[in-house]
């Protein structure tokens, strides 16, 4: 379970693409859009990345198409879940 | 403008499954791809494993083994497409004329190929960030400033008028040719040698494409995997080449009795301001370069008998260009024949807008549009007449060439037939 | 560059410099005007062993504090410097959104770069080959490419009027002036037009290694001195300069300052391999004034190309006096890159800045480091000369071939 996609894993990715965001904030606010947070799609595409990197295995095809935290990590963690 | 008009009068090309204006219109006109997999360098590992590659052997077109050392592979494309067109054309610069002459090429990753050849050599492959010097080779430099393009070609040529390399993305060979056209109208110059070339095909190019997921992933058929408008589309294919048009003052060409391909009266280019690689899906920035330069060229929209698409086969290009010319044509966008040639040469970045540009110059000259190959499933966002497979006869007086690039970048170039009087 | 088509004259309205020597109009011309030479050795980050020992570095930048994190981190340093440079230009010239919001077309970007991104390449490059195709990140697309500086922009302020990129060599700086004319000719309002570079990462210094004329001194001022008996090549430099550029009679319909008018450009090539050929310089002299319909002894000023090997020197001494007659002697002659190093395409670009800035005070800036001409040239050496400014001439030739000549006027 340590795999486990966190918000504060998820909020310190998107400090790589230039965005700052509290992890408190994503956790109070998971269904606010990436748009909103000014993370656009290479962003997006580039945290995938890196998280395939980093648990060293492929995520679902659709996972950089996510809107919003919680679907990103939802699908992350599931698709973790069911990977494992 | 002034009223100098500007004419094509010579035409060379070296592209994937065809080196030479007629074998590359042998290859459009019977719809043959030369999509295929990597040969370039082994593609194991990569996401994208395919490309549109150059049969192309240096000393076979005259390169001694120096001179093919000291050339990038980008701009050998150029210097033979460029002694193509020149011949064609029968150009003969003097001393004046060649201050008279200039030089506008494009590309949009210049001697990245080379570059990252080198990088390996003087970093142990990656393994040091303070690299060694005496490991690189004695002609780093050239790959290092994309300007050796323009001038490698200049120096072919004999001109000695303005000479510029251009990189404005995926549509450096459109602004090349563009800017070429509108400086032989404000009098700058009266003939240019414009085109583009790029031979990105190289582990870094293709890993940066990967990262974004904009390529074709289709590696079990690569013959079948550049799909512009098809539902089943995937992204484009990378492709390498290169394009040389000789553009010349009209009266200047007319009055030493070249041969007119045809004129070029219009090019514009805007910003979308929107995103580095992301498109809208309404197309109002290239609606506006279309309309800008069919203005230019005093051609009506519904007076276009084809449009050379951007056509890269990605998901959200296709849909913007689909938009932007329904914005601009109308109704006639339905009865207009709109192909890709990306389709069977792939997209080889700021060389294929003039790869394009001379598909249109032949397609002008035979009266055929080339046709999209691999379009089976139509998709309910491109709903225009793509001309599926086979390439079709078609009376060719007004032609429109579009392009969209990484940055923004939005052109669009008209291409007429030679009037006596325009209206 | 009126005399061609009547319509628009196109004006410089804003300066944005970020410079070796200065950061802002202001400072770089303090910096420039004073005569000071910020040579040094370099001191970047895996440069320190390499044959390139003195450089104009930019220091004392700080880009977190000019320009959106989410911007930096998709870009190079030679697109910082940009980004930063064109806001310092709009706010030079007073241009906000307000003033083009209702027609985002009429505002344009052109830019010149000589060799892209090259730091941000090679950490790509290194995480490529030293780990994988998978360690490639998303922006290594857009960040080395050379139009990410113009793409940046045009995202960044909304400018969805006519974008360029010209990667010529060093006169390409130049050859930019002459697309953002042509826009404003066409119709835009105003474009923002120059050139930045960043040469100075340890792979694209061991790219320019093969340069002729690439100066290997250690002593920062003995390095660069053109127009000596002592000239040894040039040094590298980073940095650049943006400006706003308008159509004047708009400029000065909404108050906007008019600091000079872009009066004549001309572009040719010299074939390389051929430092002593003075006739290109000279071609594309005659060609700039003819356009600006200006005779050579208007010239009040000449901003050199002032490469620092013999040969060139001594072409450019030559081309000035084929272009300009008797008078190619006797014209004041500077060149303020000595004190900063020549950035590549931005090198014609900081000249046209500290050209404008002449023009502004009635000054001639010094050549930093030069004192003993030997060419027959009146170059203006140790201390800055007060006289009047009304048109300078500034230069540039490329390492490929290219030349080019700006005539600036100025304003009404």
């Amino acid at each position: 379970m340590s795999d486990r996609l966190t918000m504060e894993e998820l909020a310190a990715l998107m400090k790589s693409a230039g965005i700052t965001v509290d992890p408190a904030e994503l956790t109070s606010r998971p269904d606010s859009r990436f748009d909103d947070y000014g993370l656009d799609s290479l962003g997006l595409l580039g945290i995938v990345g890196e998280l395939e990197n980093r648990r060293g295995r492929a995520l679902p095809t659709d996972a950089d198409r996510c809107k919003s935290p919680r679907e990103f990590v939802d699908l992350v963690n599931n698709s973790l879940m069911t990977g494992a | 403008m002034t009223g100098r008009r500007v004419a094509v009068t010579g035409v060379g090309v070296v592209a994937p499954g065809g080196i030479g204006a007629p074998a590359f219109w042998d290859l459009l006109s019977n719809g043959r791809t030369a999509t295929r997999g990597i040969t370039l360098f082994d593609p194991d590992g990569f996401r994208s494993r395919i490309a549109a590659e150059v049969d192309f052997d240096p000393t076979e077109h005259g390169f001694t083994e120096d001179e093919a050392a000291r050339a990038d592979r980008y701009i050998q494309f150029a210097l033979v497409a460029a002694r193509e067109a020149v011949a064609d054309s029968g150009l003969e610069l003097d001393g004046e004329s060649a201050w008279r002459t200039g030089v506008s090429l494009g590309t949009a990753v210049g001697g990245t190929t080379r570059l990252e050849h080198d990088y390996v050599d003087v970093s142990q492959r990656g393994a040091w960030w303070d690299v060694d010097h005496r490991l690189s080779s004695p002609f780093l430099h050239r790959a290092f400033t994309p300007a050796t393009l323009a001038s490698a070609v200049a120096e072919q040529t004999g001109a000695r008028g303005p000479v510029q390399t251009v990189s404005t993305g995926c549509t450096s060979g459109l602004d090349a040719v563009g800017y070429a056209v509108h400086s032989i109208q404000e009098g700058r110059m009266d003939v240019c040698i414009a085109g583009a070339s790029d031979s990105p095909v190289s582990p870094i190019t293709v890993a940066c494409f990967d990262a974004i997921k904009a390529t074709s992933a289709n590696n079990e058929d690569p013959a079948h995997a550049s799909r512009p408008f098809d539902a089943d589309r995937d992204g484009f294919v990378l492709g390498e080449g290169g394009a040389v048009l000789v553009l010349e003052e009209l009266e200047r060409a007319r009055a030493r009795g070249a041969r007119i391909y045809c004129e070029i009266g219009g090019y514009a280019t805007f910003g979308n301001a929107h995103h580095m690689t992301g498109l809208t899906a309404e197309g109002l920035e290239m609606a506006r370069a279309i309309e800008t330069a069919l203005a230019q060229a005093r051609v009506d929209a519904r007076e276009i008998d084809y449009v050379n698409a951007h056509g890269s086969g990605t998901k959200q290009n296709d849909r913007h260009e689909t938009a932007a010319v329904k914005r601009v044509l109308g109704d006639h966008a339905y009865r207009t024949p709109m192909t890709s040639i990306k389709s069977m040469v792939g997209h080889s970045l700021g060389a294929i807008g003039a790869i394009e540009l001379a598909a249109c110059v032949l397609a002008m000259t035979h009266h055929v549009v080339p046709p999209t190959a691999n379009y089976e499933t139509p998709d309910p966002e491109c709903d225009l007449d793509y001309v599926p497979r086979t390439a079709r006869k078609h009376t060719l007086r007004n032609v429109l060439s579009v392009g969209s690039g990484f940055g923004g970048f939005q052109s669009a170039v008209v291409l007429t037939q030679p009037k006596e009087v325009r209206a | 560059m009126k005399s061609r088509t009547a319509g628009p004259v196109a004006a410089i309205t804003g300066i944005g410099v970020v410079a070796p020597n200065g950061i802002g109009a202001e400072a770089f011309w303090k910096a420039t005007q004073a005569g000071d030479s910020v040579l040094d050795r370099v001191t970047r980050q895996g440069c320190e062993h390499l044959p390139v020992r003195v450089a104009g570095e930019v220091r004392g930048f700080d880009p977190g504090s000019l320009v959106e994190e989410r911007f930096l981190v998709q870009t190079d340093r030679f697109s910082h410097y940009a980004l930063a440079a064109a806001d310092l230009a709009l706010e030079h010239a007073r241009l906000g959104r307000a003033d083009y919001a209702d027609d985002p077309y009429a505002v344009g970007v052109v830019t010149a770069a000589g060799s892209g991104g090259g730091e941000f390449g090679q950490r790509e490059l290194q995480r490529l080959w030293g780990r994988g195709p998978r360690y490639v990140g998303p922006y290594q697309s857009i960040a080395w490419f050379y139009a990410a500086s113009t793409g940046q922009i045009s995202i960044r302020r909304g400018f969805k009027g006519p974008c360029g990129v010209v990667c010529s060599d060093e006169a390409g700086g130049l050859d930019a002036f002459a697309h953002a004319v042509r826009a404003i000719r066409q119709g835009s309002q105003a474009m923002l037009v120059g050139a930045t570079e960043a040469p100075l990462a340890p792979y694209s210094v061991v790219c320019q290694v093969g340069y002729e004329g690439l100066s290997t001194g250690d002593d920062p001022e003995r390095a660069y001195r053109p127009f000596t008996a002592k000239a040894c090549g040039f040094v590298p430099a980073e940095g650049g300069a943006m400006f706003t550029v308008e159509d004047a009679a708009e400029a000065v319909r909404r108050g906007a300052p008019v600091r000079a008018l872009l009066a004549g450009h001309c572009a040719t090539f010299t074939p390389p391999g051929r430092p002593e050929d003075s006739e290109g310089l000279a071609h594309a002299v005659r060609g700039a004034l003819r356009e600006a319909g200006c005779a050579p002894e208007e010239v009040d000023v000449v901003f050199a190309d002032a490469l620092g090997t013999p040969e060139a020197d001594a072409a450019e001494a030559a081309a000035l006096r084929e272009a300009l007659g008797a008078y190619g002697s006797k014209v004041p002659v500077t060149a303020p890159k000595t004190g900063t190093g020549r950035a590549y395409c931005a090198a014609g670009t900081l000249d046209t800045a500290a050209a404008v800035l002449a023009l502004e005070h009635g000054v001639v800036p010094p050549t930093p480091n030069v004192f003993d001409v030997c060419h027959d040239l009146d170059v203006v050496t140790g201390s800055a000369r007060v006289a009047p400014v009304r048109t300078a001439l500034v230069l540039s030739r490329g390492r490929m071939g290219s030349n080019a000549a700006l005539v600036l006027r100025k304003g009404p």
